[in-house]
């Protein structure tokens, strides 16, 4: 203890304020993040970047003592902590600011700055006072520091995203982080706020804080940090002072070069284009801007038949709201759906599905299955009306447990019993699942989402066989998915997404995996 | 990180789970009873002993309890149908009451030489009546998001206005003192199963009913849409059952089932309509459907009990002293812990909204 304190009094000669020694962590099979080490600087803005789930939420959690490392060293001021619990980190000086402000709604920004570290005139236990000037006096100051304009008695109901943000910065600084995380801080921001929200970093960096910014928009990082870490699959990839790097180097390690299945990436270098008939066009089609949600700008494309077409791109570009429109839960804003020559733009999901059209939800637990209902169930839904399994109004109890049957084991879906909740299957077999009964009903255009997120390698080959063979005997497939390695070992033709539209387009002959990382990441970077 | 969830649950853990599903509420209200019967000095044990006897002890207590179990049955399924898809009807009370002025109002308006084919009559009545009574706020909730919770409450006290009204005014009787229509033809009541009780044909139109809703819910494939939206409304959309459909569906058949059990009430229990025509039927068969699960069988347990408490309670206080009151206590200590279940359902619904 005596040690540490002597390293804080001269904090000038500290040459680590936050660093991380080969951090292990796995959740059941899972290895997280494997011999993570980070070192960063005092008074250094520090970007970590990679593609979701390539580790850095588990870094991060790690780093505030939220999650306790499986093996490893957390260093904060050269000295090696054991990051108990939140509390600790906290009281070490590490602050994060999260995706989702953690400010209460209905209290004003000066009640939010204060609460959990009231002043008080008397302290007298319950019955203190609160000092309201002393706390707007250190809530103008600080805002007079870091040149944010903030009106203390609004509701933070009431308050703009990027004030909520400053307010949740200087709520921090107020309880003395020196370490200051920010989680995607520009996620949820317009592009002059990004402006202002740079302009406190730095000046903040400047006066001595230490920042670690999470992001995968590469604009930003070349734009704001000094320091940059590439972490992918777990594991650092790369690291560079930004002065000495550039977005190509960055987006080539952000999303890797090795596939999965590296004999069906090279077998899809050998396909050929596709000359099938139209089964899918889909001609300037937006959506009207909904609050959290991606609007898009005109998208349009041509699925054939016997082709799979890969949609790239990062998550939050637009892809689920393009997948919500084509498979008829979200109504169109403007421009055409037309699915084998029929315009579908308006239609219902049910009236899609009955014109041979299957869907593959990204979200496997809410959506993709229900899954407190029986296996069964699951596997049945969408045909309970059709015969055998209903017959004059009236299920065939035995005719439905023999089709279910058969649908699960078409795939090899392993399960313990029809009766069984579908949530107690694995994540690969609960993908299975879904597979099992959206192939049944013969569709001839399957909208896959995210198909292998959670599976295991196991599972990812099984599920990619299943789309290799649907494609063979004829399906059309639109692959929604941020592995880059999937898109590429599955898909004839690769489109890339990023901000709402289709910014690139590729056949998979000569797909270059550089050059679409390029187009995801640096084109997605606002509005550039 | 969810798989570790992934424990096998034994078939003897549901059986489990279902059993104390329907016991708990009522074995926690029996030892809430206990303990105010204590305190005022009564042997719990005998108390118990007797309301037994009371509901269950003899042919003609018997019986009373089914007598009194027959509104119930209507109700609830009526609540059962809608709770099941996520839909919190609870406007199943108004819509007996209407259900049941519309049977009485067929059952002395029409001529009397129409026989026996009143009945039918008056229970087509009232079911269409309170399938359009339902219908309302099902459309309303299924097109523009209106909250059925305080839809169908507040339409329970227009039913009540409406019905008050015309009992103490246009559909008045003129030979009987305050607040009752005329009594139906003798052809429209309905027949007795075991006089002197009053239990009526109406019980078994009632088990037929609760039968059929457990062929509905399990056997066919509109109950299967039903219970996969009440489960998960964006898995059910996504795999091509409409919300609002099912929704409407469920509504209506609410309103179908609550209109003939009004009707049942009004031609078996009473032949004529009154103010005051149900004492809570609807918010009881609330609980009835809370405590049976949603299930059949459930239901008509839940039923049963009910209607074992009410008879209890009428004829317990006049062999001893303990007053009405207990009764009242055991009934509302059941309908509250019924509502813990209540609560578990609204929290799925927000968790599946979110």
């Amino acid at each position: 203890m005596n040690v540490r304190n002597a390293a804080r009094d001269e904090t000038g000669q500290v040459s680590v304020r936050l660093g991380a020694d080969r951090l292990c962590k796995s959740y059941g099979s899972i290895e997280a993040n494997r011999d993570i080490s980070i070192t960063v600087a005092p008074g250094e803005i520090h970007a970590i970047v990679g593609e979701n789930g390539a580790g850095k939420s588990t870094l991060m959690r790690m780093l505030q003592g939220i999650e306790q490392p499986d093996s490893g060293r957390i260093i904060v001021d050269d000295q090696v902590v054991d990051l108990t619990g939140p509390q600790r980190a906290f009281t070490l000086g590490i602050g994060m600011v999260h995706q989702e402000f953690m400010l209460a709604p209905d209290l004003t920004l000066l009640e939010n700055l204060v609460l959990g570290d009231e002043p008080v005139i008397r302290a007298l236990g319950p019955a203190s006072t609160i000092d309201w000037r002393s706390a707007l006096e250190s809530g103008e100051r600080l805002a007079r520091e870091t040149a944010a304009h903030v009106d203390w008695s609004r509701t933070a109901r009431n308050t703009p995203v990027h004030i909520q943000q400053f307010v949740e910065i200087i709520r921090l600084l107020r309880r003395g982080t020196r370490i200051l995380i920010l989680d995607e801080p520009t996620a949820v921001l317009a592009p002059q706020q990004v402006d202002d929200l740079f302009a406190l970093l730095k000046k903040l960096r400047d006066g001595g804080t230490t920042i670690l910014f999470i992001s995968h928009k590469l604009r930003e990082v070349m734009a704001l940090a000094d320091q940059v870490t590439v972490i992918r699959r777990g594991e650092v990839q790369y690291t560079s002072p930004v002065a000495e790097t550039d977005p190509d180097t960055i987006a080539g390690h952000m999303v890797g070069g090795q596939g999965v299945l590296p004999e069906s990436a090279a077998d899809a270098k050998s396909r050929q284009a596709v000359v099938g008939d139209v089964v899918l066009e889909v001609s300037g089609l937006t959506t009207p801007i909904v609050e959290k949600s991606h609007p898009l700008h005109g998208v349009g494309f041509e699925l054939r038949k016997g082709e799979i077409i890969g949609l790239a791109g990062v998550s939050g570009n637009g892809q689920n709201e393009l997948v919500e429109c084509l498979v008829g839960l979200r109504p169109v804003g403007g421009g055409v759906v037309s699915f084998a020559g029929q315009d579908i733009t308006h239609m219902s999901n049910q009236q899609r599905r009955a014109r041979g059209m299957g869907y593959i939800s990204a979200d496997r637990r809410h959506e993709g299955l229900a899954l407190e209902a029986s296996v069964e169930a699951n596997v049945i839904a969408g045909s309970q009306r059709k015969p055998p399994i209903s017959n004059g109004g009236f299920f065939n109890r035995r005719a439905m447990r023999r089709a279910a049957e058969e649908r699960l084991s078409f795939i090899g879906v392993r399960h313990g019993g029809l009766d069984n909740a579908a949530g107690d299957l694995s994540g690969g077999n609960q993908q299975r699942l879904v597979f099992a009964r959206e192939i049944a009903s013969r569709p001839s255009l399957l909208i896959v989402s995210q198909p292998t997120r959670g599976v295991d390698l196991v599972g990812i080959a099984a599920i990619h066989g299943i789309l290799s063979d649907f494609r063979r005997n004829g399906g059309s497939v639109l692959l929604i998915s941020e592995e880059l390695d999937e898109i590429l070992a599955l898909s004839d033709r690769i489109l890339v997404m990023a901000d709402g539209a289709i910014v690139g387009e590729t056949s998979a002959s000569d797909a270059d995996i550089g050059h679409i990382g390029r187009m995801m990441v640096i084109q997605g970077a606002g509005d550039g | 990180m969810a798989e570790a969830a992934s424990i096998g649950r034994s078939p003897l853990m549901d059986w489990f789970d279902k059993g104390i599903g329907l016991a708990f509420p009522f074995i926690v209200a029996l030892v809430v009873a206990a303990v105010v019967l204590l305190a005022i000095g009564e042997n719990p044990l005998d108390v118990f002993a007797l309301m037994f006897a009371e509901s269950f002890g003899t042919q003609r207590r018997i019986a009373a309890t089914l007598s009194a179990a027959t509104p119930l049955l209507f109700t609830g399924v009526a609540t059962a149908i809608c709770f099941r898809s996520g839909v919190f009807n609870v406007g199943v009370e108004g819509a007996l009451v209407i259900g049941g002025l519309c049977a009485a109002f067929i059952g002395f308006t029409l001529p009397a030489a129409l026989g026996l084919t009143l009945i039918p009559l008056a229970f087509g009545f009232a079911a269409l009546v309170s399938a359009i009574w339902l219908l309302v706020p099902g459309f309303l909730l299924a097109r523009y998001e209106v909250d059925e919770v305080v839809s169908t409450l507040m339409l329970n006290f227009v039913a009540f206005g409406i019905t008050g009204y015309l009992v103490n005014g246009p559909l008045l009787s003129e030979i009987s003192g305050n607040n009752v229509t005329p009594l139906v033809h003798e052809a429209a009541q309905l027949p007795r199963l075991m006089p002197p009780s009053t239990l009526h044909t109406g019980f078994l139109i009632g088990v037929l009913v609760v039968i059929l809703y457990g062929v509905w819910a399990r056997r066919t494939p509109s109950g299967f849409e039903a219970a996969l939206v009440g489960q998960n409304k964006r898995f059910s959309s996504a795999v091509g059952i409409s919300i609002p459909a099912t929704i409407i569906l469920v509504m209506v058949l609410s309103g179908v089932i609550s209109g003939l059990g009004g009707a049942s009430h009004a031609l078996g229990q009473l032949h004529r309509f009154a103010d005051g025509f149900s004492p809570g039927y609807g918010f009881t068969g609330m609980a009835v459907a809370l405590l049976g699960r949603n299930n059949a069988i459930g239901i008509f347990l839940g039923a049963v009990l009910f209607g074992a408490l009410a008879s209890a309670g009428t004829t317990v206080q006049l062999f001893s002293d303990i007053p009405l009151d207990i009764v009242n206590i055991i009934e509302g200590t059941v309908m509250i812990f019924a509502v813990v279940e209540l609560g578990r359902i609204s929290l799925k619904r927000w968790r599946a909204r979110r």
